[in-house]
C-alpha cells in the first residue's frame, strides 16, 4: 500500500522541480536582457547628451566668429576715425582670431556635410572681408585718406559683412534645428531608460514572487516527503523493536526450556543411578550368597549362573552407570550454557593482553612443555567474564589438541581494524579435517580421534558467548599442521537492557 | 529415651527419590518414623492437623519441585504457623539456583541440600544427613 504512494510522491516532486526551474530560468534570462538594454540605453543617452553639448559648442563658436569679425570691423572704424595704436590693436586681435575660430568651426562640424558646404561658401567672403579691412588700414597708415574714404564709401565692406551675417544666421539656424532634434532624442532616450528600468524592476519583483512560490512549494513537498519518510522510519524502528522483542522472548523461552528440561531430566537420572547402585549392592549380596550356596552344595554350581552373577550383571550395571554418567555431564553442559545465556553482560574496558596472560597462567599445569606466546593485544570494551571463558576455552583447546610428535607452539595475537578487534589463537597441533570445520562448533560434536576427555561443549559454548558479545568466530585449519581460531568482536559492546 | 521420638515428614513427589532417601537415612542408623507425602496438599493437611500440632516434634524433609504447589509455598506456610515454625526444615531438592537457595533461607529454611546427581555423593549426603538427624535436638511442642 505504501509503495505506490511513495512512487507518486517521488514523481510529483521531480515534476515540481522541473516546473519550478523553467519559468525561473526564463525569468532570469529576461532579467539579463533587461539589464543589457539598460546598459545600452544609458550609454546611448550619454552619447545623445554629448551631441547636444557638441551642438551648443558649435553655436557658441559660430557666435565667437561673428564677434571677431565685428571686433576687426569696430577696430578698423575707430582707427580710421581717430588713428592711434589702441584701435589698431583691437582691429588686429579681431583679424588674428577670425581664421582660427573659423577653422575650429570647420573641425567641429566635420561630420555635417550641409554645414561644411555653408562654411566652404563663407570662407572666400571672410577672406575678402579681411583683405578689405586690411587694405583700408594700410591706406590710412600711409596717409592716403582720400583713397581710404573712397574704399569705405564703396560700401564693399558693408555688403560683405551683411552677407556674412546672413550666412552665419543660416548656419546657426541649421545648428539650432540639429540641437532641437538632438535634445528631443535625448529626452525620449531618458524616458525609454526610465520605462525599461521600471519594467526591469517589475520583472524582478515578479520573478522573486514566482521563485519564492516555487521554492515554498518545493520545500513543502520535501517536508511532506521527509515527514512520510520519518513516519516510515519510526514505523520500521518500531517493527524492528517488535521483532527483537519477539526474538528475545523466543530466546528466553528456549533458555527456560533448556533449564527446565535439564532440571527435570536430573530427577529420573538420580533414580536410575541410585537404583543402579542399589542393584550393584544387591548383586554383591547375591554373589556372596551364591558363593556360600555352592560352598555348601557344589553340585548347584553351573557355568551359566556364575557367568550371570560375575559377568552379565556387572556388565549391564557398568553400561547403565557410564551411560547415566555421560547423560549427567551432557545435561550439566546444557544447564551451564542456558545459565550463561541468561547472565547479564556488563561491558567494561578490558586489557586483553593481561587477561590472556592470566588465562595462560591458570592453565599452566596443563600446558606442559608447550610454548605459549602472547603478542600485544588490542584492548576492547566488553564483558570480562565472557572474554575469559572464550580465550580460556580456545587456549585450553589448543593445548589439549597439540600433536605429541612435535613441541607445541601456541600464539595468541590480535589486531584492530574498522571498529572491530580480532583475536587469533594459532597452534601447531593436530589440526581439524576440512569437513569438520563447521561441525566443531556444534554442541556435543567433536572432531578427530576421540582420545581426549571432553563432551564437545567448549567450542559450542565459545560460539554462543562470542555471538552474545556481538562477534563471530571462525576457524582455519590444516589437518596435521595446526589450527587458527579467530574471534572478531565489536570494539565496544553496547550495553543491553536485561537479557539479550 | 525420648518420650516422643521425632517424626520425620518427607515431602517428595518422586517415589524413587523417596525410597533412596529412606534407604540411605536408615543405613545411617536413623530409625525414627518416616512419613512420606507425594504432594504438598496432603503434606500440609497432615502437618496442620491438630493431632500433629499437639503431638511430638517433627523434622521436615522438603522437596521444592512438587506437582501441586511449590515447596517454597509450603515452607512459607510452615514458618508462618505458630506451632510449626520451630520445626527444622531441610530443603532437599535438585535446584541449585542461587536465588532459590537464598529465598529458602530467607523464608527460614534450616538447611538447604542440593541432591547431587552423582549417586555416590547423593547417598553420602543423605547418610551424613542421617547422622546429623540422629544427633540434632528438636524443640518440644509448646
Amino acid at each position: 500500500m505504501a509503495a505506490p504512494a511513495d512512487l507518486r510522491n517521488d514523481d510529483s516532486l521531480r515534476l515540481l522541480g522541473r516546473q519550478g526551474q523553467w519559468p525561473l530560468a526564463l525569468g532570469f534570462a529576461v532579467l539579463v536582457l533587461v539589464g543589457a538594454i539598460n546598459v545600452w540605453l544609458v550609454r546611448s543617452s550619454a552619447e545623445q547628451n554629448e551631441r547636444v553639448a557638441h551642438s551648443f559648442e558649435v553655436r557658441a563658436t559660430a557666435n565667437r566668429l561673428l564677434g571677431y569679425l565685428q571686433q576687426a570691423e569696430t577696430g578698423q572704424r575707430g582707427y580710421l576715425l581717430v588713428g592711434g595704436d589702441v584701435y589698431l590693436g583691437t582691429h588686429r586681435e579681431g583679424v588674428a582670431q577670425t581664421m582660427p575660430t573659423f577653422e575650429k568651426l570647420q573641425q567641429l562640424t566635420a561630420d555635417n556635410p550641409s554645414q561644411q558646404r555653408r562654411l566652404a561658401e563663407m570662407r572666400p567672403i571672410i577672406e575678402r572681408r579681411l583683405a578689405e579691412l586690411d587694405r583700408t588700414v594700410e591706406l590710412k597708415a600711409a596717409g592716403r585718406d582720400t583713397e581710404t574714404l573712397a574704399l569705405v564709401r564703396s560700401d564693399l565692406g558693408k555688403r560683405l559683412m551683411d552677407d556674412l551675417r546672413r550666412r552665419l544666421g543660416a548656419f546657426d539656424a541649421g545648428e539650432r534645428r540639429l540641437l532641437e532634434l538632438r535634445s528631443q532624442r535625448a529626452d525620449s532616450g531618458a524616458i525609454l531608460l526610465l520605462v525599461v528600468t521600471l519594467a526591469g524592476l517589475a520583472l524582478i519583483v515578479a520573478i522573486a514572487v514566482v521563485a519564492y512560490r516555487s521554492v515554498a512549494r518545493y520545500t513543502r513537498a520535501i517536508e511532506l516527503t521527509s515527514a512520510e519518510l520519518q513516519l516510515l522510519n519510526t514505523d520500521l524502528e518500531g517493527r524492528v523493536a517488535e521483532r527483537t522483542a519477539d526474538l528475545t522472548a523466543a530466546n528466553d523461552e528456549i533458555q527456560r526450556y533448556a533449564y527446565i528440561v535439564s532440571h527435570d531430566l536430573r530427577a529420573p537420572l538420580v533414580n536410575i543411578m541410585g537404583f543402579t547402585a542399589e542393584l550393584n549392592a544387591v548383586r554383591g549380596d547375591l554373589a556372596a550368597f551364591h558363593a556360600a550356596a555352592i560352598a555348601k552344595a557344589p553340585e548347584l554350581d553351573t557355568k551359566e549362573a556364575r557367568a550371570m552373577i560375575e559377568e552379565d550383571l556387572p556388565e549391564a550395571i557398568g553400561f547403565i552407570s557410564t551411560s547415566t554418567a555421560k547423560m549427567d555431564r551432557l545435561i550439566n553442559a546444557i544447564l551451564k550454557i542456558s545459565r550463561e545465556g541468561g547472565r547479564v553482560l556488563t561491558p567494561e574496558q578490558v586489557d586483553m593482553t593481561a587477561l590472556a596472560e592470566n588465562v595462560v597462567r591458570s592453565i599452566h599445569h596443563q600446558a606442559g612443555e608447550a610454548r605459549i606466546e602472547i603478542k600485544p593485544l588490542p584492548a576492547v570494551v566488553s564483558d570480562r567474564l565472557a572474554l575469559e571463558q572464550v580465550l580460556g576455552n580456545l587456549i585450553e583447546n589448543a593445548v589439549k589438541y597439540l600433536d605429541p610428535s612435535r613441541p607445541g607452539e601456541i600464539v595468541v595475537s590480535g589486531i584492530e581494524r574498522h571498529g572491530v578487534t580480532e583475536y587469533a589463537v594459532t597452534d601447531n597441533g593436530r589440526g581439524i579435517a576440512p569437513g569438520d570445520h563447521e561441525r566443531v562448533f556444534d554442541l556435543f560434536r567433536r572432531s578427530g580421534t576421540q582420545d581426549r576427555p571432553g563432551e564437545g561443549i567448549g567450542l559450542a559454548h565459545v560460539r554462543a558467548l562470542v555471538r552474545r558479545l556481538g562477534g563471530t568466530i571462525t576457524v582455519t585449519s590444516e589437518f596435521g599442521v595446526g589450527s587458527t581460531f579467530t574471534v572478531t568482536l565489536p570494539k565496544t559492546l553496547l550495553k543491553m537492557g536485561g537479557r539479550a | 529415651m525420648n518420650p516422643n521420638p521425632v517424626t520425620i515428614v518427607m515431602i517428595e513427589d518422586d517415589a524413587g527419590h523417596a525410597r533412596l532417601i529412606e534407604k540411605n537415612v536408615r543405613r545411617a542408623g536413623v530409625c525414627n518414623e518416616i512419613k512420606h507425602f507425594a504432594d504438598g496438599t496432603s503434606a500440609l493437611a497432615h502437618l496442620q492437623s491438630d493431632a500433629v500440632r499437639a503431638e511430638g516434634p517433627v523434622l521436615i524433609l522438603l522437596d521444592l519441585n512438587l506437582p501441586d504447589m511449590s515447596g517454597v509455598d509450603i515452607l512459607a506456610k510452615l514458618k508462618a504457623d505458630e506451632k510449626m515454625r520451630r520445626s527444622p526444615v531441610i530443603v532437599l531438592t535438585t535446584t541449585d539456583d542461587k536465588a532459590e537457595i537464598q529465598r529458602c533461607y530467607d523464608l527460614g529454611a534450616n538447611v538447604y541440600i542440593t541432591k547431587p546427581v552423582d549417586y555416590e555423593n547423593f547417598a553420602n549426603a543423605i547418610r551424613q544427613l542421617g547422622l546429623f538427624l540422629s544427633v540434632m535436638q528438636v524443640p518440644e511442642p509448646e
